[in-house]
């Protein structure tokens, strides 16, 4: 009789992980997008370090202009800015071609046969997703070293943030690409799916932002909300979980619309409780408010000597804001204080009292724009929105004494002047053709007896 | 024709039951309370013209189309629709799987999941002829290279029973003999074979029993002797005897 082997439970991962990043390298579309993404990041490079350079000419004869220049917003935002819009339109064509091009081949009803539970193939699949997104991250990459060789300043850690913040993005989007293929007969289809989403969102976050109430909580739903916190040099508990959720939420609910041969009324049965999962996920993620700055310059904290007084201060703070939500007075007071109190203090709590304010009425209500802080038994109100002002106001309720600065905290800046001519050889010559020839190196076929060494279980 | 049972007493426990399988789309009934068997080691040809519903059959038997009715039982335990890959394996029709990999790299792929070793591999491309084209992208082989390809893959699984859909669709007389020998080696071995099989003269030449499929309805089921008996034929061929039941 046929031998039967005990091979249900014990299929090895290994060879879907390879067939699956195969399948991605196997394509023109990763390849096609690392040529594009070398233009395009090349000019946005050269953009910023002669911007930078520019900027850079003054501080260098004044060391006061130098403190605001940081390579963070000068080269590492926009050079990886074009590297975000590259993702956002082209990465869910290579997304979608590890499961659109099974399903329109007919591959899919021999894979979906092999012994892996359908998550398990949803998740190979992303992670060869990753792995193609981090092949596509090399043009940004080597942006940031021709940076350095150029004399630049990097900052590890808020360097490394941004990145993370990237690779969350782009993960995101493969997972929402993988859902797209999932639900739809074939690749273009899927494309449009994808592309209706990411571009959606950035309509939705043009047209809703800074509307109050559901609006604002959906605003904040929008993909282009993801990368802000990154490029401002927050590492934010909320987003990490609300980014974790939908990614958890695409792979499930590609999990449930996969697999041939289930009805699609039981697939929307099924699919109910991963979005009301992810719904409530989401929810609690807009109100977790953990988030630690990463800045070198620590702008999205107070001076040293301030966040060590306030973070002795035990007592509630209990701020409420006769602001709307959409008045710039409250935007730049939530920026340039109350987000720095929420991080410097054990316990803050803000509540917003003011209702749509609108010029004409103003003398109806004389009391808008005046924001209350009580500490403890005590409480003050000031209408300014400047640190300056306020951190003064907040120790007098605390019965504490301004803190004198510490000495040595201050931040630099790393002004440079250069100039990036030379990088265009790099970006519009070798780097291209680097990339041609690993397109070549990948397409040549190997000895026969390897692939077996290498997948296989020889014995 | 003699009654499943009896054929079943006959053969011994079939290994793969199907007991009304319906299978509607719309108004349209695609498969109607489809009843058949499969014994141990037997080669089951699916018999019946474009369109009688082969393909919907045996994709509703392996779970890949859900269907409305009837049940399957493995070893005379019933399979539900979620158990089905771990004791049946399917090739489709018309499917030309990763096209852009080269054939080697879909060979090693499956032979990977399912830990095959280096002689297995190697006797299975011998087998059907596939070494000369390992080399070549998948989109690059002739219709009957890829349908070599894809009855490697069916035989490097370790299940007991493949069901193969059109399996000698894209190749010639002498090749069609080869590949039924093939067929026929792992049948003696103990494999099972369900093959949906438009041409009745390879179906005649390769299977030991038959399901006549038309408009989605089983209308015969035996060997050649017991539907020739059936048919009141006693020298027809399959083709007789399909149009004289059908």
């Amino acid at each position: 009789m046929h031998s039967r082997k005990p091979y249900i439970r014990a299929a090895p991962l290994s060879p879907l992980l390879a067939k699956e990043v195969r399948e991605i390298l196997s394509g023109r579309s990763l390849w096609t997008m690392l040529l594009l993404l070398c233009p395009l990041i090349g000019y946005s490079f050269f953009q910023a370090v002669s911007l930078y350079s520019e900027s850079s000419s003054a501080a260098v004869q004044s060391p006061v202009l130098a403190n605001s220049l940081s390579p963070l917003d000068g080269i590492l935002v926009p050079t990886l800015g074009s590297f975000y819009v590259s993702v956002t339109l082209l990465f869910p064509f290579v997304a979608i071609r590890v499961l659109g091009q099974e399903k329109e081949s007919g591959a899919l009803r021999l894979l979906v046969q092999l012994p892996y539970r359908i998550p398990t193939l949803v998740i190979m699949k992303l992670v060869a997703v990753v792995l193609a997104w981090l092949l596509a991250s090399v043009p940004a990459l080597s942006a940031l070293a021709v940076w350095r060789l150029l004399g630049g300043h990097l900052s590890f850690v808020e360097t490394s943030n941004l990145l993370f913040g990237h690779l969350l993005y782009g993960t995101l989007v493969g997972a929402l690409s993988l859902f797209a293929a999932s639900i739809t007969e074939s690749a273009a289809t899927a494309a449009i799916v994808a592309l209706a989403f990411t571009i959606g969102s950035w309509v939705l976050d043009f047209t809703i932002a800074g509307q109050p109430g559901f609006l604002a909580w959906i605003a904040k739903l929008s993909l282009t909300q993801t990368l802000r916190p990154f490029e401002q040099g927050l590492l934010s508990g909320g987003l990490l979980m609300g980014i974790t959720a939908a990614i958890c939420g695409f792979v499930a609910l590609a999990s449930v619309w996969l697999p041939p041969g289930v009805p699609p009324r039981q697939k929307v049965l099924r699919s109910v409780p991963c979005i009301l999962g992810v719904a409530a996920i989401l929810g609690l993620a807009t109100h977790a408010g953990w988030s630690v700055d990463v800045t070198e310059d620590r702008r999205n904290s107070f001076a040293a000597a301030d966040q060590q007084l306030l973070a002795t201060l035990r007592l509630p703070l209990v701020v409420s804001v006769r602001l709307s939500s959409e008045d710039p007075r409250y935007v730049d007071l939530q920026r340039n204080v109350l987000s720095k109190l929420e991080r410097a203090m054990p316990s803050v709590s803000v509540s917003l009292a003011g209702n749509r304010h609108h010029p004409a009425t103003t003398s109806s209500d004389d009391s808008y724009g005046e924001v209350e802080y009580s500490y403890g038994s005590r409480s003050d109100v000031s209408r300014s929105t400047s640190p300056r002002e306020i951190l003064p106001l907040i120790y007098n309720l605390a019965g504490v004494s301004q803190p004198s600065p510490i000495a040595g905290s201050e931040y630099p800046g790393y002004p440079l002047v250069v100039s990036a001519d030379a990088t265009f050889v790099w970006f519009f010559g070798a780097l291209p053709v680097l990339i041609a020839f690993c397109w070549w190196r990948s397409h040549r076929p190997r000895r026969f007896d390897r692939y077996l060494k290498h997948e296989g279980d020889p014995s | 024709m003699a009654s499943a049972e009896s054929l079943t007493e006959k053969r011994g426990s079939p290994l793969l039951r199907v007991s009304g399988l319906t299978k509607r789309y719309g108004g349209e009934c695609a498969i109607d309370r489809a009843t058949f068997y499969a014994s141990p080691g037997e080669i089951l040809g699916v018999i019946g013209p474009n369109g009688a519903g082969k393909t919907t059959l045996m994709e509703a038997v392996v779970g890949l189309v859900a269907a409305d009715s009837g049940e399957i039982f493995w070893r005379e335990e019933p399979l539900p629709a979620s158990r089905r890959r771990n004791e049946l394996f399917y090739l489709p029709d018309g499917v030309r799987p990763y096209q852009d990999q080269v054939t080697a790299d879909v060979i090693s792929f499956f032979a990977g999941v399912y830990r095959c070793s280096i002689a297995e591999v190697e006797a299975t491309l011998s087998s059907v002829g596939l070494q000369s084209v390992l080399h070549k992208r998948v989109c690059t082989l002739s219709k009957g290279y890829n349908r070599r390809l894809l009855l490697s893959l069916g035989l490097l699984t370790p299940h007991e029973l493949l069901l193969m859909d059109e399996p000698f669709d894209g190749f010639d007389l002498r090749q069609t003999r080869e590949i039924i020998g093939v067929l026929r080696h792992h049948a003696e071995r103990g494999r099972t074979f369900v093959l949906a099989i438009h041409q009745l003269a390879d179906a005649e030449r390769i299977c030991d029993r038959f399901v006549l499929l038309a408009s989605g309805q089983v209308r015969g089921l035996g060997t050649l002797e017991e539907l020739r008996a059936k048919a009141s034929l006693p020298n027809g061929s399959l083709e007789d005897i399909f149009l004289a039941l059908t």
